[in-house]
């Protein structure tokens, strides 16, 4: 899940992201509005953490022109406004979440899972293709039982390709998507984590859920 | 709890109660005083007519109304009225036949006088008599035969009839004066109240306005329908002041604790996350003391704005004092400068303009705070390698104190802003670094130290704090 964290204390971006890099996210940082709207021209985020009280423009502007210019990712504001009328405004302009500073890290993280979940139309934490079950919030892959251990780049593309069944990504696309634009991440190194993802869910006897279309990209049938 | 109107309506209703009833005994005393003296009057005239019909000839006293015949109202009978005539007071002349063997009283008056009396009649009904005492009348032939006539002698004589009808006659009168009375009090009472209630209706509009407004509508204003009146427009304006004050507290008071609010909760959510993330990640030592950094830095910023946030409340409060000592201005303002330097990293000269030796006498900590802050306040908002000024004017018996800086990003409609709690002219572009508190405790310390402060900002973006009225000490 590739995430944009606008916010404009450094204190907290270093902290947040740190964390949600820890579970799996993907994190862009953007200190001020301007640089926000310029990102979010350049990439598709799935999530938007958005803080409203930004330096250059708002935080409420920049949800509004994101909705305005079409923009759909899922918007999280994440702001020490308490008042019900800020989270009415914010809502009300096309934001998907609202959470009020001081906030648990941990509830954080699950109302990004949750919004996962509505993007991607699966309700059911757990994952669950050809007998292997991908459980989404203890980061575990399991196959009969037998956990299947894997790495957090194997779980992120795994989870990312079930999570959008029969649809083919190609390299470009699962770097733009799984990785933030600060990581050099190359096209060979996407594919030895397909490979290694391949081969571990072979070794606990589980299908080969991973295939490729050759000129196209990856795929989970 | 009464209300004004039932007041109002009481104390008029007897005050007219009280007066209708004096008059009501007036008029009736007046009234049956004449109606009595008229009756009187008639027993006078009755007696008249008997003392007329009174002579005394040589054959002696004759009482030509006792003849058989001429006034038969003496006779015995329902409706009779009574005579008796006394000589010298003592012998008995004459008395009606209606007496019977009764006698009328008499109480013996002098000569030309007569008196009136209420009495109960022998039959027993309720009379009033006339008493009069008179010389009889002396007919005469010729004048050969006065001497032959002899000398008359004083005569009382006792009338009375009954006064049934002076009774009826007061009754009905009284009665009258009691309808009267009552009827004009019931329609004044029915008066007063509808016109108190009319008179009172802006204050009971008033009061219907007023309870309707509690601390959810206190942008609501009073107003008065219809006529304006002298007496309640100053309270309608006073209330619409008053109002209007109290909606600014209101506003100010949810504004501060707004304030407070965010400025703490950033910070909170800042060492909450990062109390978080940090045990999740036990074995990343680099990132762990990178975290406790922040620990540190969010620490030391919240202590600061605790600290600014309680000398206000203290000041509020009246509780801070001035504790003035003799102090070298220019050596205090190095150390401030030095300790501005200690705590932020800039690359700003301080252009001082004090003579050495120049002594002040204010409270040390207090001048200390002032000028620390407008010194990191000159420091933050100007630009990079930009140099502050302090300069010094001596007025009298105290200084002006002149600290000037560039201020790029200030605009002169931001001057009315800055002393105003939380006020800061990018809240985002200054991160956390600043709580907009600090010109709040300039202003607030000023004032314990009686200092003037005035702001100022030029065409050249140059901003220019004036402290006036620090004591100088003149050797």
């Amino acid at each position: 899940m590739k995430i944009l964290l606008v916010e404009d204390s450094e204190r907290l971006q270093r902290s947040l992201s740190a964390g949600l890099k820890r579970h799996g996210f993907s994190v862009d940082q953007a200190f001020d509005g301007e640089q926000a709207l310029r990102f979010v021209k350049q990439n598709q985020y799935d999530t938007i953490i958005l803080d409203l009280v930004l330096p250059k423009v708002h935080g409420l502007n920049v949800l509004s022109t994101l909705r305005n210019d079409g923009n759909n990712s899922q918007v999280l504001i994440l702001s020490a406004n308490d008042q019900t009328e800020d989270r009415i405004r914010g809502l009300d302009l096309g934001a998907d979440d609202y959470m009020v500073k001081p906030f648990s890290f941990d509830e954080l993280v699950s109302r990004l899972r949750a919004l996962n979940r509505r993007l991607s139309g699966i309700k059911n934490p757990v994952l669950e293709v050809a007998g292997v079950k991908i459980d989404t919030v203890a980061r575990l892959v399991r196959f009969d039982d037998v956990v299947i251990n894997l790495t957090p780049h194997e779980f992120k593309l795994l989870e990312y390709l079930v999570r959008r069944r029969g649809r083919v990504f190609s390299h470009d696309q699962l770097i733009d998507q799984l990785y933030d634009a600060a990581s050099y991440v190359t096209r060979n190194a996407v594919e030895a984590h397909i490979s290694s993802l391949r081969k571990r869910l072979k070794a606990s006897g589980a299908p080969g859920l991973v295939k490729t279309r050759r000129g196209f990209g990856y795929l989970v049938e | 709890m009464k209300s004004i109107r039932s007041r109002l309506n009481l104390t008029i209703i007897s005050t007219l109660v009280l007066v209708l009833s004096l008059t009501a005994v007036f008029l009736y005393f007046r009234i049956s005083q004449h109606v009595v003296s008229v009756y009187d009057n008639s027993l006078h005239d009755k007696a008249q007519a008997l003392i007329s019909l009174t002579e005394l000839d040589e054959e002696g006293l004759e009482f030509d109304f006792a003849e058989e015949g001429v006034m038969n109202e003496f006779e015995p009978g329902e409706l009779a009225h009574y005579y008796q005539l006394w000589e010298l007071g003592t012998n008995l002349l004459i008395k009606s036949p209606s007496l019977l063997e009764a006698d009328l009283p008499l109480a013996g008056i002098a000569l030309g006088h007569y008196r009136f009396q209420d009495l109960i009649l022998p039959d027993g009904r309720a009379g009033r008599l006339i008493e009069i005492n008179f010389m009889p009348r002396v007919e005469m032939d010729d004048e050969e035969e006065i001497v032959e006539t002899p000398q008359p002698r004083a005569i009382t004589m006792v009338y009375a009839r009954e006064r049934k009808s002076l009774d009826e006659t007061l009754f009905a009168i009284g009665m009258t004066i009691f309808s009267i009375v009552v009827a004009v009090l019931l329609v004044t009472a029915l008066l007063v109240w509808h016109l108190v209630g009319r008179g009172l209706l802006p204050l009971s509009i008033l009061a219907r306005q007023v309870s309707k407004i509690d601390e959810s509508s206190l942008s609501a204003r009073l107003s008065q329908p219809g006529e304006q009146s002298l007496e309640i427009a100053p309270i309608i304006d006073q209330l619409n002041h008053l109002l209007e004050r109290l909606q600014s507290a209101f506003e100010r008071e949810k504004r501060f604790s707004s304030n407070v609010a965010h400025e703490l909760r950033t910070p909170l959510s800042e060492l909450k996350t990062l109390s978080e993330v940090g045990q999740m990640m036990p074995e990343d030592r680099e990132q762990l003391i990178a975290f406790f950094k922040d620990v540190g830095e969010i620490s030391n910023q919240m202590e600061k704005v605790v600290i600014t946030l309680l000398e206000l409340a203290r000041s509020d409060a009246g509780l801070l004092r001035s504790d003035p000592e003799e102090i070298n201005l220019s050596s205090l303002c190095d150390s401030i400068w030095q300790m501005a330097k200690n705590d932020h990293v800039f690359d700003k000269q301080l252009i001082k303009q004090i003579p050495e030796g120049l002594i002040i006498s204010t409270d040390r900590e207090k001048f200390s705070m002032i000028l620390n802050n407008i010194f990191v306040n000159a420091i933050s908002y100007s630009p990079q390698e930009a140099n502050i000024e302090l300069s010094v004017e001596i007025a009298g018996d105290s200084l002006i104190l002149r600290v000037k800086n560039m201020a790029t990003d200030l605009r002169p409609e931001d001057i009315v802003h800055m002393k105003d709690r939380f006020w800061r002219k990018n809240k985002s572009q200054e991160g956390t670094s600043h709580s907009g508190l600090g010109l709040t405790l300039v202003y607030a310390l000023a004032r314990i130290l009686k200092f003037d402060i005035s702001l100022d900002l030029d065409n050249q973006r140059i901003f220019v704090i004036t402290i006036s009225g620090v004591p100088l000490v003149l050797r």
